[in-house]
């Protein structure tokens, strides 16, 4: 239990979530076993970004029709909730932004409208485009986490990509929309440690630090 | 942990592994082809095949260190388009993630998907402060064999617009349409690396230097496909007439003549008879006329079977016409016509002949042709024959076979010359 200000916690052993209440624990739930994957993140996890060190502490997996992607929860000791998103063998680091729901495109879209791929959005003098929409349900978890990863949870999540890896993420799930402000990465740029071994490949010079 | 997750094909029950689980989303069986949907914890069958794609240079598993980084080939994909045909190999690292390498004209080249998109028109853009400049106009490119594991939902048939920018031997490539627009950096590798790395043996020399290139994207692959596209035409047309001379048959003849009446049709002349000793052959009949001019003779043959009396029914003409005009003399039609029966069943066949001749512009009147006390005739000799061979369906064989490597050959012609 390494921070207090993460309401819910799985179980690496039962897979039970459990939700923190001040001294209580709440068991509510099993989550999904999850999938097996390569991915050379794990718990524990280290990043080194703008002068921060960002450690992993949970995990989100997300599926859609067409496959599927993990969410790593950072904490940075100081509060934000950061996330590291990662599809297809590269990552999108973001943080929450709750200003920007005050965007017109994003206050549509928080009342339930819709955006469409290609539409056009500009944060801070940048404009960003929707390069996908998908809807995704959570397919488990590990770890601890700010919300309830309980089979069933669903999400709609689209992505905005920017000239230069600039990132905007919005989802909308039951409790409402979040706005996710970041960059697109390769791995080696985080400067990451404390990867996860993977038999039959041995970490690349460049991810060692 | 492991990280190959271990399935089993569900159309053939191949053990196959996943190795990049958790990303890969397709996977074609290397046993049978099927395209496997491995998304899911469940393996399910999204399309079976009963034939596994083939010749690709680098199978899926093969492992080999480029630029430092090792790289395990998941996936192959062979796409063409208009008349150029390609290799793409998805290559994986946990730690690295996704790149390209792409085999077209025996040169390699690697590829690395950006995420900082290059900005500008469909003729330049800019990249990292470099300007790249429009090679070839877009094109469409088909996805026709897939092998191993991607990370979308890949499938034969899938299509992509595609455009390419260069600058020096770098090339960047834009794939895609609506929404999603993908850039891949592509650098040239020289075979030697690949074939080190990978552990294979080298390719042949090139047999055409293409210096300078004349389109060196990813998609271009013409000079040295043409000696294998005309070695298989000919071959193939070889073959075809070879197949034609065994299942001919034997020959056999019969002939007569026939003087053909103007203004009426002599009818029921028999030529003789022939005898179809196969299940099936050809029979052809020929017709030919001499020394007349400014004639024509329509030709009805009627070949009816002994046993049955059914008939098979062909037309031919003979004709020949000749003239001055402005453009001085000229001549006409043939006096010989030949006409082709397909398919002729086994059994004994009289040939029968109707003959009428016509005279251009008119019928020769009995004043013209000075023999008022006998009507005029063309004589016209006819030949049957059975055995023959259908040197038109050959010859519309050869046509259509070298038609696509005549084109590929002007194309390239028109590359070389026109830019």
């Amino acid at each position: 239990m390494r921070s207090a200000a993460l309401p819910y916690s799985t179980c690496a052993y039962c897979q039970s979530l459990l939700l923190r209440d001040g001294l209580e624990l709440q068991d509510i739930g099993k989550v999904a076993v999850l999938p097996p994957d390569v991915s050379p993140i794990q718990l524990g996890t280290s990043l080194r970004v703008e002068g921060l060190t960002l450690t992993v502490v949970g995990r989100v997996r997300w599926g859609w029709d067409n496959g599927s992607w993990n969410e790593w929860l950072l904490d940075a000791g100081d509060g934000s909730e950061r996330w590291l998103g990662e599809a297809m063998g590269a990552f999108m680091l973001t943080a929450a932004r709750a200003d920007l729901r005050e965007l017109p495109m994003i206050q549509g879209f928080a009342t339930g409208g819709e955006i469409a791929v290609g539409a056009r959005l500009t944060v801070e003098g940048i404009t960003l485009v929707a390069i996908d929409r998908k809807e995704a349900r959570c397919l488990g978890s590990e770890g601890e986490l700010p919300f309830p990863t309980l089979p069933g949870r669903s999400m709609t999540n689209i992505d905005f990509r920017g000239p230069n890896r600039e990132a905007v993420s919005l989802q909308r799930d039951a409790r409402g929309a979040s706005v996710w402000l970041g960059y697109y990465s390769d791995l080696a740029s985080l400067a990451p440690a404390n990867l996860r071994t993977i038999e039959g490949w041995s970490i690349p010079r460049e991810l060692t630090r | 942990m492991n990280a190959v997750r271990n399935i089993a094909c569900p159309n053939c029950g191949g053990a196959l592994e996943v190795r990049a689980a958790g990303f890969s989303v397709n996977l074609a069986c290397a046993y049978c082809g099927s395209l496997l949907d491995v998304s899911r914890p469940e393996v399910v069958l999204i399309e079976a095949h009963d034939k596994a794609a083939k010749g690709f240079r680098l199978a899926p598993g093969a492992r080999g260190t480029l630029f430092d980084v090792e790289w395990e080939t998941v996936g192959a994909l062979r796409r063409r388009d208009l008349g150029y045909s390609w290799e793409e190999y998805l290559l994986f690292n946990p730690y690295a993630g996704y790149r390209w390498l792409v085999l077209s004209d025996r040169e390699w080249q690697f590829g690395t998907m950006l995420l900082d998109l290059p900005e500008g028109n469909d003729d330049t853009v800019s990249w990292r402060g470099e300007r790249f400049t429009r090679d070839g106009d877009a094109s469409t490119s088909e996805t026709t064999a897939v092998l191993g594991e991607f990370y979308w939902r890949v499938r034969a048939g899938d299509t992509v617009e595609a455009m390419l920018y260069e600058r020096g031997d770098t090339v960047l490539s834009r794939e895609g349409g609506g929404g999603e627009v993908n850039w891949t950096q592509l650098v040239p590798v020289e075979d030697d690396v690949i074939a080190q790395a990978f552990g294979l043996g080298r390719l042949k020399a090139h047999r055409a230097v293409r210096e300078p290139s004349p389109s060196s994207g990813s998609s271009s692959s013409t000079a040295n496909d043409l000696p294998t596209m005309f070695g298989l035409a000919c071959a193939a047309i070889v073959a075809l007439l070879l197949a034609m001379v065994l299942i001919s048959g034997p020959v056999e003849r019969a002939s007569a003549s026939i003087d053909a009446p103007f203004a009426a049709t002599r009818e029921g002349v028999r030529i003789g008879t022939l005898t179809v000793r196969r299940p099936w052959q050809f029979v052809t009949v020929t017709a030919r006329g001499t020394d007349f001019d400014n004639r024509w003779v329509d030709l009805d043959y009627s070949l009816v079977d002994r046993a049955t009396g059914q008939s098979m029914d062909g037309y031919g003409i003979v004709e020949h016409y000749s003239g001055r005009d402005s453009d001085g003399s000229w001549t006409e039609g043939s006096r010989k016509g030949t006409t082709l029966l397909g398919r002729v069943p086994r059994g004994t066949y009289d040939l029968y002949v109707d003959a009428s001749a016509h005279g251009w512009p008119s019928d020769p009147s009995p004043q013209i042709s000075g023999w008022s006390s006998l009507p005029e005739t063309v004589t016209v000799s006819i030949e049957a024959e059975t055995g023959s061979l259908p040197w038109g369906n050959w010859w519309t064989a050869a046509v259509l076979l070298f038609a696509f490597p005549c084109i590929a050959v002007w194309r390239q012609y028109r590359e070389e010359n026109g830019r």
